[in-house]
């Protein structure tokens, strides 16, 4: 039976092809696409090496043809400004280090310890736990109690109600309800806690300074972590731990010898997505830095704000500076983000 | 070594998963610990590993009460299910890791690892990593890494059940032969009665986290204690029919069958098993039924026959012919005839 010539462009011979029709439109969809995707960054990279002059003309496209390129933005960038380059550069290299490795170290701690083992806190001992807290801050705000007093009372006062209560309480919550709160943790928006966030490093003294940016980043990015490292840990075989068990290793040595190695892919993973996301955060350097520990944003969206107008190709330049370190990472990083790391663990 | 469970309990919450375990391995016995998914087989065994606390009761192996003792310290070595191959070591490391954890020189290790590699055959194997190799070759490595430190008592957890069927009979034949040279006690846990029969000194049968009947394989075979040890135990199933017993006779449908016994039960059960039927002419035999089907296996014919609603296998000869819904009569000799209460699943002796 010959088949019409709808059917040969549209239905493939068999389930593992693409038939040449269907072949065309998903290839030229995807060739767009690509396109679309790329063409950004060829456009911020041409502009970094185009003359005021080229920009203002109207649009040219191509380097030595349309125009001729020039390194006179670079210059800006390396030569006249350095100083507030090289900071904002070394501010942001500090940061997203220090605060990924402090949400990675702690957040998959965290996640391992919910993979593995079982919390059953009661739902009435955690609200007791927020009542009497919220009743010691307020005799410190409103009363002028030395805090240390009230704090310590307050922990008396609840071990005393936990004692004599828990027992009562039916109410348990579980890893899942745990895992979901830390989630919602993120899913709130940065933007209803970045006032007391200010007030608060305000007080200590510690406002524009690197320190209070790495731990704002810490704290906001640990979700992410606990989260990923969470599903992670969950898939290594907890035979493989008993058995090492059984072995002989003790519990820290089994945490360091079978299970961080196995977990070296979702460990880079983790690590990348919240490099990348510490690297690029705005919202919140904007509030906490000034001028010291401005971090790479804040230097770009500072160049649509100068006295000169929009500097496009000055900004196209950092702008370019700013994605190299997040490409390098991404291509050190992906071959441990290879697959089938895990395969031979078990059965057959 | 001995291993002695005594009383031992488990319970998850309110959920009581093993009633009051009690037996007692012997040095060198080869134990097997037999039941269906949910018997309580897997925890006992958990529960002797240390992997699982005990809920009461106590657990001594070698003469030491180690109920408390954390898993590293009671010298028992496991081999999984899943084989728990560290997949980022290789074979040599595998093996040497209870060594390593153990701080025995590197020289020491080499040649031990070298040893029992060369026992279970992989020694050519050994700078491999564990996803290079195939099903059979990974349950060799774990069964070397449980052998590499000579412990007083190896578990094994349906250590057979993740090969295929023919493999699986190799390899049950090799343990069997490995366990006799070595001499080393072993608990095995398994949900295949065939693999109970064939490697056992004894088997423990778990139903319901009870024991129902702890006896050499031979013993269990031909005097099960109970409706539910003859129905486990035997490939394919004893046969079991539905009647009543008055005075000694058991009567299903319009047969008659004298048991010998003088017994009256008004729910009662008669067991048979497959090889102790004959199937003759329609009207002869003691039990009447009709052909359901009839498979041929190549030794011989399984006879699916029907009584009322129960169905009798009986193993026929290879040549056996019959047509379908056609009459046949079931013959045995009395001796080979087993009686059961229905009600309380226990075994109505003839004395």
């Amino acid at each position: 039976m010959s088949r019409t010539l709808m059917q040969r462009l549209f239905e493939p011979r068999s389930i593992h092809e693409i038939a040449p029709g269907t072949g065309v439109i998903v290839y030229s969809a995807l060739f767009l696409w690509t396109a679309f995707v790329l063409f950004p960054i060829y456009w911020v990279f041409i502009t970094s090496f185009k003359t005021p002059v080229d920009v203002n003309s109207g649009p040219v496209y191509l380097p030595f043809i349309d125009f001729w390129p020039s390194l006179h933005a670079w210059q800006d960038l390396f030569v006249f400004d350095y100083k507030d380059t090289l900071r904002a550069y070394m501010n942001s290299l500090i940061i997203a280090l220090f605060s990924t490795a402090g949400s990675v170290l702690i957040g998959s701690m965290a996640a391992y310890a919910l993979a593995r083992f079982e919390y059953r806190p009661k739902f009435g001992v955690i609200v007791m736990f927020i009542l009497v807290m919220g009743v010691a801050f307020y005799t410190v705000g409103s009363f002028g109690v030395d805090w240390r007093l009230a704090s310590a009372s307050g922990i008396a006062v609840f071990v005393f109600l936990v004692m004599s209560l828990s027992r009562h309480f039916k109410l348990q919550l579980s890893n899942g309800d745990i895992l979901f709160w830390v989630i919602s943790q993120r899913i709130l928006a940065p933007i209803v806690v970045v006032v007391p966030i200010y007030l608060m490093f305000q007080q200590v003294n510690l406002l524009d300074t690197h320190i209070a940016i790495i731990l704002t980043y810490t704290v906001i990015n640990l979700p992410i972590v606990v989260w990923l490292m969470y599903d992670f840990f969950r898939s290594i075989p907890f035979d493989l731990e008993e058995s090492a068990q059984l072995d002989g290793a003790s519990r820290l040595w089994i945490f360091w010898d079978i299970v961080l190695p196995l977990s070296r892919s979702g460990l880079a993973a983790t690590t990348l997505l919240v490099m990348i996301l510490a690297w690029n955060e705005y919202l919140l350097a904007l509030f906490l830095s000034t001028s010291q520990a401005q971090t790479m944003p804040i230097l770009v969206a500072a160049m649509n704000a100068g006295e000169r107008g929009i500097l496009w190709w000055t900004m196209s330049a950092v702008i370019i500076v700013m994605i190299i370190p997040v490409i390098v990472l991404a291509v050190v990083l992906q071959r441990f983000i290879a697959k089938g790391l895990l395969l031979g663990a078990v059965k057959g | 070594m001995t291993v002695i469970l005594d009383n031992i309990s488990k319970s998850f919450g309110q959920v009581r998963v093993l009633h009051n375990l009690s037996l007692e391995v012997e040095d060198g016995e080869f134990l097997v610990l037999l039941g269906a998914s949910g018997s309580g087989k897997s925890t006992a065994l958990r529960m002797i590993a240390g992997l699982e606390a005990v809920s009461e009761g106590r657990i001594e192996i070698s003469g030491r009460d180690v109920t408390e003792d954390l898993p590293k310290n009671r010298d028992v070595a496991m081999v999984f299910q899943s084989y728990a191959l560290y997949p980022h070591k290789t074979v040599a490391e595998n093996i040497g890791y209870p060594l390593k954890i153990r701080r025995i020189s590197r020289a020491e290790r080499d040649t031990q690892v070298r040893d029992v590699a060369s026992q279970v055959q992989i020694d050519g194997l050994l700078e491999r990593y564990p996803r290079e190799l195939s099903g059979g070759q990974r349950q060799r490595v774990a069964l070397a890494r449980a052998m590499v430190r000579r412990p007083a008592v190896f578990l094994m957890d349906e250590p057979l059940s993740n090969l295929d069927a023919k493999l699986r009979g190799h390899m049950r034949a090799e343990l069997k032969h490995m366990q006799h040279e070595l001499g080393i006690t072993t608990i095995y846990v398994t949900h295949d009665q065939v693999e109970a029969m064939t490697l056992a000194h004894r088997v423990a049968l778990l139903e319901g986290g009870k024991l129902q009947q702890l006896a050499e394989p031979k013993t269990i075979y031909e005097n099960p204690e109970s409706l539910f040890v003859a129905q486990f135990i035997g490939s394919p199933p004893m046969n079991v029919a539905h009647g009543r017993l008055e005075n000694g006779t058991f009567i299903i449908g319009n047969d008659r069958i004298e048991t010998g016994g003088n017994a009256t039960v008004s729910n009662a059960v008669i067991g048979l098993r497959a090889e102790d039927c004959r199937v003759v002419g329609s009207g002869e035999g003691q039990i009447q039924a009709s052909l359901f089907a009839n498979e041929l296996i190549g030794d011989h014919t399984l006879v699916t026959a029907r009584v009322g609603a129960d169905s009798l296998a009986i193993k026929a000869p290879k040549d056996f012919d019959g047509g379908y819904d056609s009459d046949i009569g079931i013959d045995f000799d009395r001796e080979k005839l087993y009686l059961f209460d229905n009600d309380t699943g226990e075994r109505i002796r003839r004395h």
